[in-house]
């Protein structure tokens, strides 16, 4: 249960940052294209061969784009796809991508979904990704 | 190989210390009928019983109270491997008041209170690398339960395809079995496997077990783009539930002499494999025969390497329980070139046709039929008519120039795509799905594969998933009508392509024109509780084919997925319904709303199976939606059996991903659902009805 213990403490903070920022969205700019560049690189090299080049997924692996993906993550936080990712991928060795990876890997997702880049790269600490909700519609207030 | 083993409480000590219940052992060998007694009913087997029925008589969740239903008791089975499961599809059993199931990456044993889900033991055997090449790892689709009416046994087969026998009782291995209890599947198969950490075999299904007999499958790593055609074959073995003894070996690819091998052109079946059964074995214990429903043989979507029908490729086959001899087999598709491979268990079913009392075994599809046999000679109830289907152009192929066609019951799934299954919501999305339609071909049930080109990048179809996959269906035994979940839209592109030097010995795999061909991995490889880690590269940059998607929604009309009932005694489909609720991206679609929304579309998944009570048909949605009745969740639903009328449902916090069970101890009706999907890592999540009983 080695990866409990950061969900917990990033769901303590989310609540705390939350009340804070009044919600962060995905929908305002929330990574650089720098970043989501550099994620499409270790994509190409550690996830495409389950999940495919363009994201498609093959086989079991499920596709990492389009409405079925966001769906799925809805009213979710970065912070959870983010510790799903860390600690199950890739499915045959978890957690051997530094944390700065995985987040320029979420970067490259964030921007093939169509959720804007920003001018602040995408942290890489779980606690604070928690603070940012993942809403498939775009809110009338533009995020 | 290291055991495992932890609290050998003894399973009766704890449930008397916590309920009422007094275990009773039947005095019939075999697997214990389900039955209502001193408040207790069971569900002994992976389909409740070895007919594949998935049926409980039991009523006391009904119509009127589903809704109330609540969680009784969760169990997380993140602790039984090195890493958490997200496809947990065990579905567990329930004898005397104790559960028994695998789980976890590990693919553990444990078994739990009834009432509570405490822990009362747990199992578990750590193969090394033999587990980590295993073609099929995770936690399995269950396990097995035998008494003699005084020994009881838990039997499951490890991720490293061992067969192990273990006290039900205790959860200690049983001496008199194999070797400590433990017998290696790998030996002892009419055939060598090399080295056997490497050598390829595994299976996920539970043994079918009936008085001394267990039965036991075989399946292999996709095959999409398998490595060799002289893959291993898929014999299926039968040995002695008390001592492991092998009692038979039905070989699945006919050897030289035997009925079947000159099926196969040029002596094809000595350099072919594959042809395994990886789901379900359903016996009719009074005729005394197993019911085999046999996969396709090496490599989904080309069969150059073995001309000719290619027996028991893709067959349903009747074998003696006792000595593994064929009685009957009807080939449904003759040389299988679609990954269209037989996926769910046989249904033997009592049914009345024409005025006169039936026993038929029926069989459900990814291609969307539902075959009918007389299931003590073979004989189609209706006629299949050998039918003229399209001749593929793919270099090397060999194509059968025929495929039988029920004539009944009508085709309960979409097996094909035309034009006219492209959306059309709107003359927009029905305009530009014509236009990204154009890049694939399109076409009927049997169209077969094509080389992949920049102009057609392959044939959309929904061969893999299909249709009904590894969850199969279940049906009545009191009304001879069966219930069948299928994906309607569960689609891809198919497109074959040359292999790149050192992938495959296969001239064409599934590959995209402008891509590089990699290998396709199966369900659950290489994510197994001691998987190493990958060799480094992986697929390519670039673009590739467009999605399969319009705007974002789904390129195919609904129904996205549905469930039929389809009445056995006259063939006919009954009611089917759409299942699940319209994706949330499809709900909230501007261009949906624009029309003022459409019906209920239920949701592109293979992963759903029904359990079928007295008065219901249940089934849980294995989709994640947020609407405006349930926060992010995913609803469990019941269904009229009769009408198909939604008569209740119950929020699940996760997604069903294995098919439901139900049971009663100390009077109190419970109904487990395996869950897992997005964030949620496996667990079983029971519910009951609220109060004491």
């Amino acid at each position: 249960m080695k990866f409990a213990l950061p969900i917990v403490v990033a769901t303590v903070m989310a609540g705390a940052a939350l009340a804070q920022d009044a919600g962060k969205s995905v929908w305002q700019g929330i990574y650089t294209t720098e970043q989501a560049a550099r994620g499409a690189g270790v994509y190409a090299q550690r996830c495409g061969a389950c999940h495919g080049a363009a994201l498609n997924g093959t086989g079991e692996a499920p596709p990492l784009i389009g409405g079925e993906f966001i769906s799925h993550w809805d009213t979710m936080t970065v912070g959870d796809l983010y510790d799903r990712v860390r600690t199950t991928m890739p499915q045959n060795d978890p957690q051997s991508l530094t944390r700065e990876e995985y987040a320029d890997v979420l970067a490259f997702l964030l921007k093939t979904n169509g959720f804007p880049a920003g001018g602040q790269a995408l942290d890489k600490r779980s606690e604070v990704l928690a603070t940012i909700g993942i809403t498939a519609q775009k809110p009338a207030n533009g995020g | 190989m290291k055991i495992n083993s932890t609290l050998p409480l003894s399973v009766m000590a704890a449930l008397m210390l916590t309920t009422s219940v007094q275990a009773q052992t039947p005095a019939k060998e075999g697997t214990t009928a389900a039955r209502t007694t001193n408040g207790v009913a069971n569900w002994t087997t992976y389909n409740a019983d070895l007919k594949g029925s998935r049926y409980s008589p039991l009523d006391q969740v009904n119509a009127g109270n589903f809704s109330n239903l609540e969680i009784a008791w969760r169990f997380k089975t993140d602790i039984l491997g090195s890493r958490p499961e997200y496809k947990l599809e065990s579905t567990p059993l329930a004898v005397d008041g104790v559960i028994y199931t695998t789980g976890g990456t590990r693919r553990a044993v444990v078994a739990l209170n009834g009432a509570t889900g405490e822990l009362l033991w747990q199992f578990a055997l750590h193969e090394g690398k033999r587990s980590a090449e295993s073609p099929r790892a995770l936690s399995g689709r269950g396990l097995s339960y035998w008494t003699d009416g005084t020994k009881r046994r838990i039997l499951y087969v490890t991720i490293g395809y061992r067969l192990v026998s273990l006290d039900a009782d205790t959860g200690r291995p049983d001496p008199e079995f194999g070797v400590n209890g433990v017998l290696d599947l790998k030996t002892d198969f009419d055939q060598d496997l090399g080295d056997l950490d490497t050598g390829e075999v595994g299976v996920h299904s539970a043994p079918a077990v009936s008085g001394n007999t267990i039965i036991i499958g075989a399946a292999f790593r996709e095959g999409f783009t398998p490595r060799t055609h002289n893959n291993t074959k898929g014999y299926v073995r039968a040995f002695d539930v008390r001592t492991g003894k092998r009692l038979w070996t039905f070989h699945t690819v006919p050897k030289k002499g035997e009925f079947g091998y000159d099926t196969w052109y040029n002596n094809s079946a000595d350099i072919n494999g594959n042809t395994g059964v990886w789901t379900q074995v359903s016996v009719d214990e009074d005729l005394g025969l197993a019911y085999l429903a046999v996969e396709s043989p090496t490599s989904d979507f080309f069969g150059g390497k073995r001309p000719g029908p290619g027996l028991f490729g893709n067959s349903l086959v009747a074998v003696d329980l006792k000595t593994g001899q064929r009685r009957w087999h009807f080939q449904l598709i003759h040389h299988e070139i679609w990954d269209l491979d037989n996926s769910s268990a046989p249904l033997l079913m009592d049914v009345t046709v024409d005025g006169k009392p039936r026993k038929v075994v029926g069989l459900p599809s990814k291609q969307g039929f539902f075959y009918v046999f007389d299931r003590a000679t073979g004989v189609p109830v209706w006629p299949i008519k050998e039918t003229k289907v399209a001749k593929g152009k793919v270099p090397g192929e060999w194509y059968s120039p025929t495929q039988p066609i029920p004539s009944k019951p009508p085709v309960y799934s979409r097996n094909g795509y035309l034009e006219s299954d492209l959306i059309d919501f709107t003359p927009d999305l029905k305009a530009k799905a014509k236009e990204l339609a154009s890049h694939y071909e399109l076409g009927p049930v049997y169209t077969p594969p094509i080389v992949s080109t920049p102009e057609k990048f392959g044939v959309i179809n929904n061969w893999a998933q299909g249709g009904t996959n590894w969850p199969g269906g279940s049906f009545d035994p009191e009304t001879g009508i069966a219930y069948v979940y299928a994906c309607g839209t569960c689609i891809s592109s198919t497109g074959l392509l040359p292999p790149p030097p050192g992938l495959s010995d296969i001239p064409l795999v599934v590959g995209v024109a402008g891509q590089p061909v990699t290998m396709i991995k199966g369900p659950g490889e290489g994510a197994g509780a001691d998987s190493p880690p990958p060799s480094a590269g992986g697929g390519g940059g670039g673009g590739g084919p467009p999605r399969l998607a319009v705007d974002g929604l789904p390129l195919m009309k609904p129904p996205y997925g549905t469930i039929s009932a389809i009445d056995v005694n006259n063939g006919t489909i009954k009611w089917q319904i759409a299942h699940g609720e319209t994706p949330d991206f499809v709900r909230n679609h501007p261009a949906i709303k624009a029309i003022g929304g459409i019906p209920r579309t239920g949701q592109a998944t293979y992963q759903i199976g029904t359990l079928v009570t007295k008065t219901l048909v249940i089934a849980g949605e294995n989709q994640f939606t947020t609407t405006a009745d349930h926060p992010r969740g995913a609803m469990l639903r019941a269904y009229d059996k009769q009408s198909g009328k939604e008569v209740g449902a119950v929020f699940m916090p996760s997604t069903q991903s294995g098919s439901p069970m139900t049971y009663m101890v100390a009077g109190k009706q419970y109904i487990i659902v395996p869950t897992s999907g997005g964030n949620a890592s496996g667990e079983f999540i029971a519910y009951a009805l609220p109060g004491k009983k």
